[in-house]
């Protein structure tokens, strides 16, 4: 039971992370309009999920291998543009904030509910279908043992307390902290997730190099184990991480960073500032 | 849900269900099928054949130990994954359907997703393969 609910917690815990962060956001910023937005999102893509892995687990028909890895992998990579969206979008919200200006900030924040709801849609459809397909399985082994679909439900209702528990931190904490932390912490999330998808396609053979290693840590954090399954869980980390994983991660992750922290953690710009604020202000 | 948000909506989706729609399916349970058991334990791999014809196969992977498991596929040479089946809980069977080329491919059994897999050939035959005079 013990390994299934790992399983479980480690496939729901990015989503609940992202989500609750994106809840946070939304009623921080006193936009709870579009908190339904989200849960659209949210429920579509749960429901889309289930029903999917349950016909081809039911059905006369099954996914090809290389079919799923390629869709994990397309969705990662979608997954990564509207999650570093989401991050510019704080970056903007925090600089705003410490210049005062109320007005710039109801601008920053001006996003339409359709961009919400790809956020939660991807966020969760992402690891939606492998999820449902282990979860499928689990019911249809109920009949002998029900130990496994219990492990797996108690490890994603695990993943959803601990996404509650972040937005119940992320809405105390200073509103500014708050951006600049999150946005930091997502930056780190996504690059891992760009590193998944970059894996996928590896697998399925669309990328070269699956076994070119870069490095392999498999003894030290075995895949298995409750550290390995909140480091995956959470920055997607493989023990056994390609050449090309790590190329893509750290070409993501030290520009997006650099980016992002000149945003956040400038210095409050007078006014009148450089040319790339208007710019980057006019979205 | 206005129009626009709809079309945000699908576009997200769009690359899933594309792939969905087009050549992503394989049989679970054709006629032809081939099906071959895999019993993984802690230490074992167990498979009900050693070979198939060419053409779709069901690996059902079956998982009697204590840790997750993986089953894998792969070409002749051992590195270049032909299909693959994760996230095998203790106590859950999950099917593995592949549609083989006529080839020797190898297997492994993954248990604690450790890298100490447990390999061994596994031969696809050419369909209809009329024997050399």
């Amino acid at each position: 039971m013990l390994a299934n609910y790992l399983i479980g917690l480690r496939e729901g815990l990015e989503a609940s992370l992202v989500i609750g962060i994106l809840i946070a956001y939304i009623v921080r910023t006193g936009r709870r309009d579009l908190l339904g937005a989200v849960w659209t999102g949210v429920g579509v893509a749960a429901a889309v999920s289930l029903a999917v892995g349950a016909a081809l687990t039911l059905g006369p028909r099954g996914l090809s291998f290389t079919a799923q890895e390629t869709i994990g992998g397309a969705l990662s990579i979608v997954a990564v543009g509207l999650v570093t969206w989401m991050i510019f979008w704080m970056g903007k919200t925090a600089r705003f904030l410490k210049r005062h200006l109320e007005d710039g900030l109801e601008k920053a924040i001006a996003l339409g509910k359709g961009a919400i709801i790809a956020l939660a849609l991807v966020a969760v459809g992402r690891e939606g279908l492998e999820t449902t397909l282990f979860l499928w399985a689990g019911i249809q082994a109920a009949g002998s043992t029900s130990a496994p679909i219990t492990g797996a439900v108690l490890g994603l209702a695990t993943a959803v307390a601990l996404g509650y528990l972040i937005y119940r931190g992320a809405i105390r904490i200073n509103l500014r902290v708050f951006f600049q932390w999150t946005g930091l912490f997502l930056i780190v999330v996504a690059a891992g997730v760009l590193a998944y998808g970059i894996h996928d396609l590896q697998e399925a053979g669309v990328l070269p190099g699956s076994e070119t290693l870069a490095f392999d840590v498999t003894a030290t954090i075995p895949p298995g184990s409750f550290a390995g399954t909140l480091l995956k869980g959470i920055f997607n980390f493989s023990p056994a991480s390609t050449v090309l994983e790590v190329i893509a991660w750290v070409s993501y992750l030290v520009p997006t960073v650099w980016l992002f922290s000149r945003m956040a953690f400038a210095r409050a710009p007078r006014p009148v500032a450089a040319p790339e604020l208007a710019s980057t202000s006019a979205v | 849900m206005n129009t626009r948000h709809k079309w945000v909506a699908s576009r997200a989706l769009a690359p899933a269900v594309a792939l969905l729609t087009l050549t992503a399916c394989t049989s679970n349970t054709p006629e032809e099928a081939t099906g071959v058991s895999v019993d993984i334990a802690a230490d074992s791999c167990a498979l009900s054949a050693s070979s198939a014809p060419a053409g779709p196969v069901v690996f059902t992977v079956e998982n009697t130990g204590d840790a997750v498991a993986e089953f894998y596929v792969y070409a002749s040479d051992g590195t270049k994954i032909v299909a693959e089946v994760e996230n095998v809980g203790p106590g859950l069977s999950r099917d593995l359907a592949v549609t083989l080329d006529a080839g020797t491919y190898v297997t492994s059994c993954d248990a604690g997703m450790n890298g100490d897999d447990i390999r061994a050939d596994f031969v696809a035959t050419a369909a209809g393969a009329t024997p050399a005079p």
